[in-house]
């Protein structure tokens, strides 16, 4: 086979990319429809798109058999699909799927690029002075905040007319084009902490995250390491966009996404691996 | 079974939307006038049940 016919490589990051942005394409369709007169009526409002809003109205449903204002039935299957990800493989909605992962994923490329890096070099450290990794000792303890801001929510679900997390959620104040007063301070908090910090709300503040957390633990589809093939090189940590330390070691961690950009990163033969239990 | 990673992106998006018709299919489907709905068809079943049960 010549070089002008031979296949190109397969890239995970690329298709990750290609899906992140017809995600955030989808999502911006969402928001114009939902600026548009009598979108109730069409279907359900912008609010019964999002998988969190079926958590958020799940309690009231149950014990009062109707959801919340602005969410509809709709919700649940929404929750649905992204519960089915993770059953199947993780966190793989988040890596792939939120389109407020996408837009913190893209949010880090350019702060990478405007603030020193031209162009980043996989599996080395970035020269960029942002985004900041948060030392050990603040970093560690915030992760749970995420768990706390769940069983918040869910608490308030059951006093709230509206989702409790409505006025202060990220995804409403990106794409939601109705902005009030602390939907806009929300959107601030959300670029300055996604500029400083890579994936900043899925680290510490995610809700929906930390449901999801828990599939890591016990999906079939899994990355697996093999001790004997692994270098201990370091370049997947590089790549770890939830800064995971050790990744070989910590493939089911609760905070991995399941981006596989540790996948992609390694250079030595199947190091790291895809695989459907540990078989 | 080791997994080509080629497929992945296929089968998260084949899970989300299998489980999300399922979803729709149970019932739980978007419906005109778009919020504070009852019971779903899944819940009324669940519902009867248990009352027959009781
Ligand atoms: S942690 Fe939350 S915001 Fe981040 S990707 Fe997952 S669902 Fe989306
Ligand atoms: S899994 Fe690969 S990239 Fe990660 S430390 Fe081992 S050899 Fe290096
Ligand atoms: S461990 Fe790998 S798959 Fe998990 S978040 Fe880090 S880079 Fe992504």
């Amino acid at each position: 086979m010549n070089a002008a016919t031979r296949e190109k490589p397969f890239s995970l990051a690329k298709s990750r990319r290609t899906i992140q942005w017809l995600v955030v394409i989808g999502t911006i369709v969402l928001g114009l429809r939902h600026i548009m007169p009598g979108e109730a009526s069409r279907g359900g409002s912008f609010d019964s798109f999002c998988a969190f809003g079926g958590i958020e109205t799940l309690l009231p449903y149950l014990f009062s058999g109707h959801t919340l204002k602005s969410t509809n039935l709709l919700n649940f299957s929404v929750l649905l699909g992204t519960l089915g990800v993770s059953l199947v493989a993780g966190r793989a909605f988040c890596g792939w799927l939120c389109p407020l992962g996408a837009m913190q994923d893209f949010i880090t490329d350019w702060t990478r690029n405007i603030s020193g890096e031209a162009r980043h070099i996989r599996g080395k450290e970035s020269k960029s002075l942002l985004p900041l990794r948060l030392p050990a000792s603040i970093d560690r303890p915030l992760r749970y905040a995420k768990y706390l801001v769940l069983a918040l929510v869910l608490f308030a679900s059951l006093y709230a007319a509206f989702p409790p997390l409505r006025e202060f959620c990220p995804v409403r104040a990106f794409f939601g084009l109705k902005m009030t007063t602390l939907l806009w301070l929300t959107l601030v908090v959300f670029l300055a902490g996604s500029t400083l910090v890579e994936r900043f709300w899925c680290k510490y503040f995610c809700p929906l995250g930390a449901t999801l957390a828990i599939f890591n633990k016990i999906s079939p589809v899994r990355l697996v390491a093999d001790s004997h093939r692994c270098n201990n090189c370091g370049r997947c940590d590089i790549e770890c966009s939830m800064g995971i330390e050790d990744v070989p070691g910590k493939l089911s961690d609760p905070e991995c996404i399941r981006c596989l950009e540790c996948l992609e990163t390694c250079t030595r033969d199947n190091a790291l691996a895809l695989r459907v239990l540990k078989t | 079974m080791k997994i080509h990673p080629r497929y992945y992106p296929a089968i998260i998006i084949a899970a989300y939307v299998v489980f999300l018709l399922l979803g729709i299919l149970l019932g739980f489907g978007p419906e005109r006038g778009g919020e504070g709905h009852g019971r779903g068809a899944l819940m009324q079943l669940a519902c009867l049940t248990l009352e027959s049960l009781a």
